[in-house]
């Protein structure tokens, strides 16, 4: 009798070590993946962050450029100043709402241009705009970027087994998309 | 997460094709150096042997290492700096932020053709050139999706394979080439010289020009079957980054209408290109993409 009771006690430990060990294993290896997904989402960030601060430095340069042959054009410098202004503290959230409002007031400083044949022939003028037509591409595909390891992330501490070994973790937000960007904008005249 | 799967998987099989084709090429060039040795200098065989059998270890183990450099090297292509360059680098940076990887270094091979490759290691060690006849010709969407193809040529780990491959296929071709042309000549001048020396050295001589022509078309041939699989692969994962499958379709129609095929480039590099730089009549064996249209009603389908 007292010899079955230790078979049988041995293989309860041996099954509670094995079922431990297992959990311990999934535990690791969650707990990993997790934090994996953490600093994918943080660098994602700060890549978004690197151009917004490359097109911050750009724009005095720009509205340099274009004052030179186009004088009257007070307003829609003042919006730029004011866009430009709000990328460079604040939330993310923000910043990226920010750097929204500079994307659709450079638009429209843009087709201001159009009507400035000297500017629009101006080999600096044209150097900035591909700089700036690059940043604004960087940024999209950047935050195409973080939205996807936030979707990743997401996916994992909100699905079992992830879900019991998130620890608590929300999920994260994702950046918003500006409505007017799905399109490329036509500018006619 | 499905697609992510795959990804994987493509790796893993790059990795094993990789170490396969390694030892293939490895006992493939073994064969044609015993042959070319056997040919030319027979009594120093234990000498040339086991400096062959180095020296050919140290040639696919360079050619994995630097196998970039000399591809680059083949093609001509050129470093893409400065401002005349500055779009294509835009472009290029953008896409590698979407695939969360390091930027690839940017080369431009001076051709009217429409034309691309990816090259290199790994991530962290690839490039991409692409021809300055697509700069000019195809318009910022196009140019995206034409790199964002390469890029995801890097993403799957193809380029380790594909230009190791490339660089190894290239010496079996110089070999073969070699042998097919100068084996009769030492072949004539041994047998003046120990008439009748027995029957091995002549099934060893049969033995060796029957690799010389087989293997370069046997190793085309795998490398080809290969490279089509990936093509697809490459067009579908290029367009999860750009998220717009019509600018790789619009580039590749331009691609069928306006390139001639006459980039001057050797055969062993051209499966590396997104489209065949060469043309010829055994296209339709020896295609090292899939045919155009087919691509172009794929990327349409998404």
């Amino acid at each position: 009798m007292g010899r079955k009771m230790d078979i049988f006690t041995i293989g309860l430990i041996g099954a509670v070590v094995v079922v431990a060990l297992i959990l311990v294993g999934l535990y690791f290896s969650y707990y990993n993946r997790i934090r994996v997904y953490e600093n994918q989402i943080d660098e994602a960030w700060s890549q978004i962050d690197v151009q917004l601060k490359k097109r911050y430095d750009l724009i005095p340069n720009l509205v340099e450029t274009v004052k030179g042959y186009a004088t009257h054009e007070r307003e829609i410098f003042e919006k730029v100043a004011m866009a430009r202004a709000g990328m460079i503290s604040g939330t993310p959230q923000e910043r990226m709402e920010a750097s929204n409002m500079l994307t659709s007031t450079l638009r429209q400083l843009f087709a201001v241009a159009e009507a400035y044949p000297q500017l629009k022939a101006n080999e600096n003028f044209k150097l900035l705009q591909e700089q700036l037509q690059g940043i604004e591409d960087k940024i999209a595909y950047a935050r195409q970027y973080f939205n996807t390891s936030v979707l990743n992330f997401n996916n994992l501490i909100t699905t079992v087994p992830g879900v019991w070994f998130a620890g608590g973790r929300g999920k994260r937000e994702f950046i918003a998309i500006p409505e007017g960007e799905r399109q490329a904008p036509k500018v006619q005249f | 997460m499905e697609q992510r799967r795959t990804f994987f998987e493509e790796q893993r099989r790059n990795g094993r094709d990789s170490i396969l084709l390694a030892i293939v090429v490895s006992l493939v060039l073994f064969g044609l150096v015993y042959t070319f040795a056997y040919i030319f200098a027979p009594q120093d065989l234990i000498i040339v042997l086991p400096i062959s059998a180095v020296l050919i270890i140290i040639y696919t183990w360079a050619s994995y290492q630097y196998g970039d450099q000399i591809v680059i090297a083949a093609t001509g292509a050129r470093l893409a700096e400065g401002d005349e360059y500055i779009y294509l680098n835009n472009v290029s940076e953008g896409l590698s932020l979407a695939a969360g990887m390091p930027m690839p270094k940017i080369y431009v091979i001076d051709s009217p053709e429409i034309n691309a490759f990816a090259t290199g290691k790994d991530p962290e060690h690839s490039s991409i050139a692409v021809t300055t006849g697509a700069l000019q010709k195809l318009n910022r969407a196009e140019l995206e999706g034409v790199v964002a193809h390469e890029m995801s040529h890097i993403r799957n780990r193809d380029i380790q394979f594909m230009t190791y491959v490339t660089v190894l296929v290239g010496l079996v071709s110089i070999l073969s080439y070699i042998i097919r042309r100068w084996s009769w000549v030492g072949g004539s001048r041994r047998r003046s010289r120990d008439r009748g020396s027995g029957s091995f050295e002549g099934a060893v001589i049969i033995f060796g020009l029957i690799l010389a022509i087989v293997a370069p078309i046997a190793v085309a041939l795998v490398q080809y079957a290969i490279s089509r699989r990936r093509e697809y692969m490459a067009d579908a994962s290029g367009v999860e980054l750009t998220r717009f499958p019509e600018g790789l379709a619009s580039a590749l129609e331009k691609i069928k209408n306006s390139n001639q095929g006459k980039m001057k480039v050797d055969e062993a590099v051209s499966p590396l290109f997104i489209s065949d730089p060469n043309h010829s009549a055994l296209d339709a064996f020896f295609a090292t993409h899939p045919p155009i249209e087919d691509r172009i009603k794929r990327l349409r389908q998404m």
